[in-house]
């Protein structure tokens, strides 16, 4: 039994390392028959390298968020056509490429315990994906004229197996001469992704490291539970309106209404496992203030958005409900950054704190939640670390409590959970990642996770533990 | 069995496209650091004062000052005109090729008409200078100050004043140093010692320098 359990052990260490080496093989083999460098669309435009905007993709440097806060039109391109009027402004300006560009992740995950494939306990479980790819995104992005630009995603992803809509973004932007007030109008598809700082939640950065992004199973397809705000990408849209004063001080307001009035959302509350659908009702108001403040090579910021929702959930637990209830969340979210971006590190600190509060329609108390009122609170720590923009890693550390609700969460009615995810990273290019990640989950839904659901036998957190092996690459 | 056969078809296409790629001959490569880039003037409108609101601003100092808060960006302010209209032409024909030059002044100055450059020459070195950070070493910054204005004849090291003037203020094409970013001006140096940066001159200035020279001159220069 014990041999035989070693040499398991043996086959599994074996297959490990060949995806390795099938990883790196790759890259080695792109590196003798490519001698182009792959440039992201935003490097087309500019003419600069990733780590003028970057630290590391997706998080911004200062210049990066000038860059976004103009609109996305810096460029010193010669336009393809331009035409100007008698008061010399333009009427056209067409640049002479278009911004297009691919993201492509591939994973292999390796789940401490392999998650059931289907509702039956056991049925064809496996312990690995290899997902090749992962998630494959196309693109557009850039100026549009010169004071509009924009950011426009198409995004493929494997559980699935279909094409979407992915973040969404068009703004104007225009300045005063001396730049004391840069101001601009936006329309997009997910609240908070119009910010500059990585340390809301809407911006990619930290889902980049979170395990849905990377592992598809597990517990995937019954998200933890987490503020309502940050699960409305894509499902909202809506415009907002800015101002960044004196390269220190930004303010915005947005409003956002449902993409598809009346649409199924099926991951909409802060426990996915109960609510399955529901739409936005009318229009939520959304609000940002943030202050940066810049030294040598450092950088930080303290800020503060929220946003007011409305929402008719049509499904909970199952149950199809009659129109016309409303639950009403108020999100506040307070969150700071610090970032040191020097001639060979780069670090960063970002957090965020969330206060939830949901407002229960009384017309489903007690029937689908035991409180009229129910609160959550979220905590998520990310500490970065880079040399040279080619290796280095992350810790991220994300903590959830809430007030208990046995009606609406099951069990002991507690919504928390906890994990943390340790990442090393080796970015030969800048545009080119490889990453090993591994996701420790200390509690999952109270552990009232799908695994405790679909496989009595194993009620551990810890069976979520996952280990991913990741490529990321933009060009 | 149709299947198999298309499957076979397209292998061997791919197969053969690659080997054509492979097999075509190589385009001539540039010679390294040559004149190989000739950008055709831009028709863009914009002056230099738009292009300072515009493009330099947003590392070079917000309000268009030229005074750059990080020191991976250096400050423009006052710098000598012959100076930045010599980088910014070696910038758009790639002969100077630092790697931050690579990333981010290669782009920025691509498009540059002859015009532009000479505008934002002009409009740099006509800011009011940036003021030195106080030294926290004035031992330190003395003997920076020795280097500058003797050198180290002993090693070989040619004193720096003759070319950046009296007070580092610059000469003609010689920039100025005086008020620049301690680790911008020994990144530079660096840059010199380590051959990255173009400039026969600099190259054979600098090759002898030690560590702790390059921190006493930067010191100096920093605080003047």
């Amino acid at each position: 039994m014990t041999c035989a359990g070693s040499a398991d052990g043996v086959v599994k260490l074996v297959r490990l390392g060949a995806v390795a080496m099938l990883l790196l093989a790759a890259s080695a083999l792109m590196l003798v028959s490519t001698p182009a460098r792959a440039v992201p669309p935003f490097a087309r435009q500019t003419g600069l390298a990733c780590e003028a905007c970057h630290t590391i993709p997706p998080e911004l440097t200062a210049f990066g968020r000038r860059f976004k806060l103009n609109g996305y039109t810096l460029t010193t391109r010669p336009p393809l056509v331009e035409d100007i009027d008698d008061y010399k402004k333009n009427t056209v300006w067409l640049s002479d490429l278009p911004g297009i560009g691919i993201l492509l992740q591939a994973t292999y995950n390796h789940y401490n315990v392999a998650p059931p494939d289907s509702q039956v306990p056991g049925a064809k479980a496996q312990s690995e994906n290899l997902q090749f790819p992962q998630q494959w995104s196309i693109i557009a992005a850039g100026a549009i004229t010169d004071h509009v630009g924009g950011f426009l995603q198409m995004t493929y992803t494997q559980p699935s197996g279909t094409f979407g809509i992915d973040n969404t973004e068009v703004r104007y932007s225009d300045h005063t001469e001396n730049n004391d007030w840069v101001w601009g109008v936006l329309a997009n598809n997910n609240p908070g992704n119009q910010d500059v700082w990585n340390s809301v939640a809407a911006y990619p950065t930290l889902d980049f490291s979170n395990q849905s992004l990377w592992s598809s199973g597990g517990i995937d397809g019954a998200a933890l539970s987490g503020p309502f705000f940050e699960g409305l990408g894509q499902s909202v849209a809506g415009p907002t309106a800015y101002v960044w004063y004196k390269d220190s001080v930004y303010f915005g307001l947005s409003e956002y209404h449902a993409a598809v009035s009346g649409s199924v959302n099926t991951t909409l509350d802060s426990s996915n496992l109960a609510v399955d659908g529901g739409t936005v009702e009318g229009w939520a108001p959304y609000w940002r203030l943030a202050y940066e403040y810049d030294w040598g090579y450092n950088a930080m910021e303290v800020g503060t958005s929220g946003m007011y929702t409305k929402f008719t959930p049509s499904l909970i637990a199952g149950q199809t409900l009659d129109p016309g209830f409303v639950n009403r969340y108020l999100d506040q979210s307070y969150d700071w950054q610090y970032q040191y971006n020097g001639q060979h590190n780069n670090f960063s600190f970002l957090g965020r704190f969330t206060h939830e509060t949901q407002e229960n329609d009384p017309g489903l108390v007690p029937t689908y939640f035991s409180n009229s009122v129910d609160h959550l609170n979220a905590w998520n720590l990310t500490a970065t670390y880079y040399y040279n923009h080619h290796y280095g890693g992350l810790i991220n550390l994300v903590r959830t409590t809430g007030t208990s609700d046995g009606n609406f969460y099951g069990g002991n009615g507690s919504p928390g959970n906890q994990y943390e995810v340790f990442e090393l990273d080796w970015l030969p290019w800048f545009n080119f990642r490889f990453m090993l990640q591994y996701n420790v989950y200390q509690v999952v839904n109270n552990n009232q996770n799908p695994f405790i659901l679909l496989k009595a036998s194993n009620p551990k957190a810890s069976n979520n533990n996952t280990l991913d092996l990741g490529l990321w690459m933009d060009f | 069995m149709k299947t198999l056969a298309s499957n076979v078809v397209m292998v061997a296409a791919i197969a053969l496209a690659a080997t054509t790629v492979r097999d075509a001959p190589a385009a001539p490569l540039p010679p390294l650091g040559g004149t190989t880039t000739v950008v055709p003037p831009d028709a863009s409108t914009l002056d230099a004062r738009a292009l300072v609101s515009k493009v330099c601003s947003k590392c070079h100092g917000a309000s268009g000052n030229g005074v750059s808060i990080s020191p991976l960006f250096p400050i423009l302010a006052a710098q000598r005109p012959g100076y930045i209209e010599m980088e910014l032409q070696l910038f758009r024909q790639r002969e100077r090729s630092d790697p931050h030059a690579r990333a981010f002044m290669w782009g920025i100055a691509r498009g540059l008409t002859d015009e532009q450059i000479e505008g934002l020459a002009q409009y740099f070195s006509s800011q009011p200078p940036a003021s030195g950070t106080p030294s926290r070493d004035p031992a330190l910054a003395e003997k920076g100050k020795m280097i500058y204005e003797n050198g180290v004849p002993e090693r070989d090291i040619l004193a720096c004043l003759p070319c950046h003037g009296p007070n580092a203020e610059g000469v003609n094409t010689f920039p100025r140093l005086a008020g620049q970013h301690r680790d911008y001006l020994a990144r530079e140096l660096h840059e010199f010692t380590g051959q990255l940066r173009e400039s026969e001159v600099m190259h054979r200035f600098t090759q002898n320098l030690t560590e702790g020279e390059i921190a006493a001159v930067t010191e100096y220069l920093a605080s003047k």
